[in-house]
């Protein structure tokens, strides 16, 4: 980083259905909660990043740079970004830039999307978006089927079984009864992950994360200062299909960024002692343990199975747990590792945030000072 | 999002779909996307025997990976206006070889692994003989005409041959050198590594990345142990550097085979990166004696272990 960057608020709306909010008023809820969290005025905001991926197909709403501006009385200047469900960590990416090019002081980032509006068909259709829409879209591929190949190469390759694959998504759900801001907050047993519906075998429905609406904020500042700096902020791409990789059972973004924000941070990844990593699908959560080295190819499974001492991983639920309101969770992963910092008087946490398949990978790390 | 335009685009490309191939990833989509026919769908990774990889649906019962398919043209679905879109499916023409339980432990295969050049040959002639008690080279199936330095570990076929036991499902591992002079393709035959196993003794193959692949699908990762041969060199350049020396002294390939191998070299590096968990063990080939002493150490431990 070529600036101190404090994080010094942040606020969420719960995620879940929420039929009778639209996606200004999510955020609008996002916003104040974020500013009166970090005890400043809204004035004090000298630009906004916000992340979004299918408002303009599913709300018809484009513009929402312009749109959460007109939020503040003094229309700041504003942009959105999209990277598909990597949208979020990508505009708190972008914030950086304007932090540490000193093109502003203070940043407000959003990460927010409305998703219950519009029926299955055509959420599935906008989330295709996310993949190569002339190489996997033609042959009736869907975001689902997407990780149900990646779900049989790396059983197929490893011998995972289906009863261990179960273990993922009920620990997520498990941590996620401890957050009063998911959209789940009950038990999952394993077996009834392995007997839900089959959605892209072999994935169920419980491996895959819920259709959400919702909106995070966090404000970043150059100079307000607070115990929490962001010390780290990487992104990294891959090809869009998978037909275009070597391997589909690891992703070289995740690898290139996580390793990249390490050496940023200057620290070693046995350092971090929360982890906030992408699990769209069960499967991607024990990709990424291993992309990240946190287990050997193939192993994943193995810090469901017996627990990680040093690390949490998900703590807040994930995905699964606390529901994708795909643009909004990138920035939400911010704020819970802001959170689970302050609780745990640790140093260092991490937040993986992916985009599709991996094909863009931003990963933040987040250093609390503990004695200010 | 598909679109006319989209979609004509994709069906103009059909041809470049329209080649024999290896399912390497399936799923059954249980929704698919609108305009679809309402029903499950089955998608498949498919490795193109070219080497490139598609996506596209699998027609057939329950296919598996390793199942080797065929294309057809097939009127995939009827869009709004009534017009018929047609698209490039794959039908499952042969089931992987002993694939029924690909956890049967028959014994193990001895694979050397390693680009073009790496001394791959050299290492399994003098392994076998200094191992003449335990393990056996297996005839490599090829498509190319004999050449000089050939030293009786090919079984030359023609290509009709080769394609027509490949979709027998008669090989255990299949590959096409992408090469612009030629259409070379290698392979194993099931029948002859399981003729070494019923006679008590260790298959010894040499392999590049297809090949290796298909012998973790035909009999699973755990039956294989699994050798790469790096060249020597502290960098990429001076590894392909070492290689093109190699290939250049052994005066075995013309000019334009040379550069064919040099660049297929390039992406065999790669591979020991990004597929770590294909290998055992990595071997530097910059001494023979040490990388056979090294070798047999392995073979004879795992011979103990296996006991």
């Amino acid at each position: 980083m070529n600036a101190d960057v404090f994080l010094v608020g942040s606020g969420q709306t719960r995620f879940g259905e929420w039929w009778d909010k639209s996606l200004p008023a999510l955020i609008e809820e996002a916003v104040s909660a974020a500013i009166t969290d970090a005890g400043i005025t809204a004035l004090d905001i000298d630009a906004i990043v916000i992340g979004n991926m299918i408002g303009q197909q599913i709300s018809g709403q484009g513009q929402l740079g312009a749109m959460t501006s007109a939020l503040l009385p003094h229309r700041p200047p504003a942009l959105r970004v999209e990277a598909a469900c990597a949208s979020g960590s990508v505009a708190v990416h972008t914030a950086c830039a304007l932090l540490e090019s000193k093109r502003a002081e203070t940043v407000l980032v959003v990460g927010a999307e409305k998703m219950t509006d519009a029926e299955n068909t055509a959420i599935a259709s906008a989330l295709m978006g996310a993949g190569d829409s002339e190489r996997d879209a033609p042959a009736g591929l869907t975001f689902p089927g997407i990780f149900g190949l990646i779900a049989s190469r790396y059983m197929h390759d490893y011998g995972l079984t289906r009863e261990e694959l179960s273990l993922v998504s009920s620990r997520h759900h498990e941590h996620a009864k401890a957050n009063p801001y998911a959209q789940f907050r009950s038990s999952v047993s394993p077996e009834s992950v392995s007997s839900s519906a089959p959605v892209a075998d072999p994935l169920r429905l419980l491996d895959c994360s819920p259709i959400s609406d919702g909106a995070a904020a966090i404000i970043l500042s150059r100079t307000r200062k607070s115990p929490l700096r962001l010390a780290a902020s990487q992104l990294a791409t891959d090809a869009l299909s998978l037909a275009e990789r070597p391997t589909i059972t690891s992703f070289a973004a995740t690898r290139d960024a996580f390793c990249r924000a390490c050496e940023e941070a200057e620290i070693d990844r046995k350092e971090i002692a929360h982890l906030e990593l992408h699990d769209c699908f069960s499967i991607a959560a024990l990709i990424n343990l291993e992309d990240m080295q946190f287990a050997d190819p193939g192993q994943g499974i193995g810090i469901y199975r017996d627990g990680l001492q040093e690390m949490s991983v998900n703590l807040s639920g994930g995905l699964k747990g606390c529901g994708h309101p795909v643009g909004a969770t990138g920035v939400k992963q911010i704020r819970d590792l802001a959170k689970q910092l302050k609780a745990s008087k640790q140093r260092f946490g991490a937040a993986h945030n992916f985009g599709g398949a991996g094909a863009t990978c931003c990963v933040h790390i987040l250093e609390h000072a503990c004695e200010p | 999002m598909i679109t006319p335009p989209s979609l004509h685009r994709h069906l103009r490309s059909w041809h470049e779909r329209m080649e024999r191939g290896t399912i390497s990833a399936v799923t059954t989509v249980r929704h698919p996307p609108a305009g679809f026919p309402d029903e499950p769908r089955i998608i498949g990774l498919i490795t193109l025997d070219g080497g490139s990889s598609v996506i596209g649906r699998i027609a057939g019962i329950s296919p598996r990976i390793g199942d080797r398919v065929v294309p057809r043209m097939s009127m995939e679905r009827v869009n709004e206006q009534k017009l018929r879109a047609y698209d490039v499916v794959y039908e499952v023409a042969a089931p992987a070889a002993l694939q029924e339980d690909p956890f049967v432990f028959e014994g193990y295969i001895l694979a050397l692994t390693g680009p073009s050049g790496v001394g791959k040959s050299t290492v399994s002639k003098v392994l076998s003989s200094a191992l003449s008690g335990i393990v056996t080279r297996v005839p490599i199936l090829t498509t190319r005409e004999p050449k000089d330095g050939d030293d009786g570990e090919y079984l030359y076929v023609t290509r009709e041959e080769f394609i027509r036991l490949e979709d027998a499902g008669a090989l255990a591992a299949s590959t096409r050198i992408p090469s612009v002079s030629e259409d070379r393709r290698y392979g194993y035959r099931t029948e002859d590594i399981c003729k070494i196993w019923n006679e008590g003794r260790v298959p010894l193959v040499v392999t590049e990345m297809h090949l290796l692949q298909g012998l973790a699908r035909s009999f699973g990762r755990r039956s294989i142990l699994s050798c790469g041969l790096l060249p020597p060199g502290t960098s990429r350049r001076a590894m392909l550097s070492q290689l093109l020396h190699r290939l250049r002294t052994r005066g075995r390939d013309s000019e334009q085979s040379i550069a064919d191998r040099v660049r297929n070299a390039s992406s065999d590096l790669d591979f020991f990166s990004h597929r770590k968990e294909l290998f055992d063990h990595l071997l530097v080939n910059d001494d023979i004696d040490a990388v056979i002493a090294t070798l047999k150490g392995h073979v004879l431990r795992t011979q103990e272990d296996t006991r």
